[in-house]
């Protein structure tokens, strides 16, 4: 089955629906729940996501919140932050992961700033109990793709544009095909995926699953909870039907 | 891998048609580690990738992000490339070889071989031509010496749209005759810094005397192209212009084999990297083990003294900001330098190559690229563009090295314009240093 994988930022839209949209992602049709903890620089979000960090600043200490959402939403969750914070205390910071029961661990910036600690950082995410979900673009070499699958452990990521929401002009069709053959793990496509057209064509091109963000939170923002459910459903329902 | 005749092809048999590649070849999905992409600075106010949907040809912008090993070239831009001389020729440089008593074997692709006198025109043809299929009117774009707006000028010509190019201050007053013909190819020219955008005004305000430079040029033309709802032209830096000059090499190799060479050194100047990427990486996506050689001017000292890091291609940061080798984006050249090679920065993916340590460098002085013109003038009768030059004293210092080693390399070079429309150039660098 085609997974479908959501993307909200922590405590986003407000703490309280945060934990009312989390509780309501299973039923939706979320298969796994990527959580973003707003880093000091979103280097590869675009202007929606970087506002929902915003937004959230004003909340105060959201730690709770995460294990709460780990617990409610009864889905794997995937912690999504950029590494550069974190890289001074790694080890603490993915044991804080494991405690509140998440599942895994992705950095955007892990292969792309960080190419050289690629294996050292993998092997420590395992130690620390946690899983693997390695991020790859079109800007990141065969050789470090076929890599990337091999050592994944829930699935390999491939941001399919420059920066999440923006619609840049991409054939997502032809970069997925690129990386399909190179890959055996999972391929989830990601990254302003949020038109049917781009989301079928990037089925059609043998992605087992997507990941839908910018449009949820765009989403979140005007229609709330109820709204946000409701497009989770909608991409439920093209993932099956398509 | 590439669209080859084999050896047993002898050079006589060789056809235009079979040289000028059908695809364009990108060197990302080949590079040692992964390449930065273009981003958006911490706590923006405006997103520029997004801008760039508005500044680009959407299919320039596809090709840009749509990373594939080789893309097909339309048979609409290979017929212009045909028609404007395309392949240019690989010359073996005999007399030179005979002057310097070098065992090495010299070749040089001769891209001054195109109307306009250098490569940039492989890069302009096929983004007028996406940007005229798209329905756009008009393009801008900027020019420092008056090669890459000669291209547009010219490309912009034969696809039906009108042009305007920002020419650096300096430039536009040393080199009236590039202006005359970018005006004979119908493009309006205009002296950067400029009063008609906003970077332009800046520039003047802190200086009204302001000679000008690249980044600013570019910052006007984005700037211009947005204000007027029209396309933005770019020649260099970006991946996709590199992806559009792979002809250059794709076209080499071919030529190399149907002569039964193999190259042993290659060797290119490099502004802002567009004429080495496309000379180069296709032997790279061969897996040569070739010695690879950029070359810049110590004058604007980019690889002894650029940082890698994350900056904006242009002055005014209107575009996303793109990790490089680069001075800074407000680098201004020094005013006497007549060299070329004037841009702040380095193409991402070349940069990365150098930090990796696959691209060697060289850096030379005015009066030892001045030197090598005139010897390459004097042996093999073509003036080289001063830009090309830097190349040349490249060449001219390896084929000494294989001489005191003894043996017999194959130096392949680029020659990536002429210098007939640079003759004041080589006017002031005669003055300056008496030979």
């Amino acid at each position: 089955m085609r997974k479908l994988v959501v993307y909200d930022t922590l405590g986003f839209p407000t703490p309280q629906d945060f934990l009312k949209f989390s509780e309501g992602l299973k039923g939706a049709g979320c298969d796994i729940y990527e959580v973003g903890l707003p880093p000091k620089y979103a280097k590869y979000d675009g202007p929606v996501i970087r506002r929902s960090h915003q937004t959230v600043s004003k909340f105060g200490d959201l730690s709770g919140s995460l294990k709460e959402a780990v617990e409610v939403s009864k889905v794997p969750v995937v912690v999504l932050t950029y590494l550069e914070e974190h890289l001074d205390r790694l080890r603490e910071f993915l044991k804080s992961l494991r405690e509140s029961k998440v599942e895994g661990v992705l950095f955007p910036d892990l292969l792309i700033d960080f190419p050289d600690q690629l294996e050292a950082v993998v092997s420590k995410v395992r130690s620390e109990g946690l899983k693997n979900v390695i991020f790859t673009a079109p800007s990141v070499p065969d050789s470090i793709i076929k890599r990337s699958g091999e050592i994944t452990d829930m699935f390999l990521y491939y941001g399919v544009r420059p920066t999440t929401g923006i619609p840049i002009p991409v054939d997502v069709g032809a970069l997925i095909r690129r990386v399909r053959n190179m890959v055996r793990s999972d391929l989830i496509v990601g990254f302003g995926l949020s038109s049917e057209s781009d989301l079928r064509s990037a089925l059609r091109a043998g992605a087992d699953g997507v990941a839908v963000g910018t449009a949820l939170i765009t989403e979140l923002e005007g229609r709330g909870v109820t709204g946000g459910l409701a497009l989770v459903r909608k991409y439920r329902e093209i993932l099956d039907g398509a | 891998m590439f669209k080859t005749l084999g050896v047993s092809v002898a050079p006589m048999e060789l056809n235009p048609r079979d040289i000028v590649p059908e695809f364009w070849y990108n060197i990302i999905p080949d590079l040692p580690r992964p390449l930065p992409p273009p981003r958006d600075p911490p706590g923006a106010d405006f997103s520029r990738i997004d801008l760039l949907r508005d500044i680009m040809p959407q299919e320039v912008l596809r090709q840009q992000f749509t990373v594939e090993r080789f893309v097909k070239i339309p048979e609409e831009v290979r017929d212009r490339y045909l028609n404007i001389g395309r392949p240019t020729p690989l010359l073996r440089a005999r007399k030179l070889e005979e002057k310097l008593r070098t065992p090495a074997r010299i070749y040089f692709k001769y891209e001054g071989a195109t109307p306009t006198g250098s490569h940039k025109i492989n890069a302009a043809i096929p983004q007028a031509y996406y940007a005229q299929a798209e329905g756009i009117s008009a393009v801008t774009t900027e020019t420092g010496a008056g090669q890459w707006g000669t291209a547009v000028a010219l490309a912009a010509s034969m696809f039906g749209l009108k042009s305007s190019v920002f020419m650096v201050r300096v430039s536009y007053e040393q080199k009236p005759m590039r202006k005359t013909i970018m005006n004979l190819y119908g493009a309006d020219v205009y002296a950067s810094p400029t009063n008609f955008t906003e970077a332009g005004k800046r520039a003047l305000s802190r200086d009204p005397n302001h000679p000008g430079s690249l980044g600013i040029a570019m910052s006007e033309a984005v700037e211009y192209a947005l204000k007027q709802r029209w396309k933005y032209l770019v020649g260099s830096v970006l991946d996709v212009v590199l992806l559009y000059q792979s002809v250059i090499g794709l076209e080499t190799s071919t030529q190399l084999e149907a002569v039964g060479e193999e190259p042993d050194v290659l060797i290119g100047c490099v502004g802002g990297g567009s004429n080495f990427g496309g000379f180069a990486f296709p032997f790279l996506g061969h897996g040569t083990k070739a010695r690879l050689i950029a070359v810049g001017p110590a004058e604007v000292p980019k690889f002894s003294s650029g940082k890698y890091e994350y900056d904006y291609p242009d002055e005014a940061g209107l575009l996303p900001m793109i990790k490089m080798l680069t001075l800074g984006r407000e680098y201004v050249p020094p005013p006497i330098y007549a060299g070329g090679l004037r841009y702040h920065g380095v193409a991402p993916s070349l940069s990365l190559l150098m930090q990796e340590g696959r691209v060697e460098w060289r850096e030379y002085e005015e009066p030892e690229i001045f030197e090598a013109a005139k010897l390459f003038s004097e042996t093999q009768g073509i003036v080289p563009a001063p830009e090309s030059a830097h190349a040349v004293k490249a060449v001219v210092d390896e084929a000494m090295r294989a001489k005191r080693d003894g043996e017999r390399r194959t130096i392949a070079f680029n020659l990536s314009g002429h210098g007939l429309l640079d003759l004041s150039n080589y006017e002031s660098m005669m003055k300056r240093f008496k030979s």
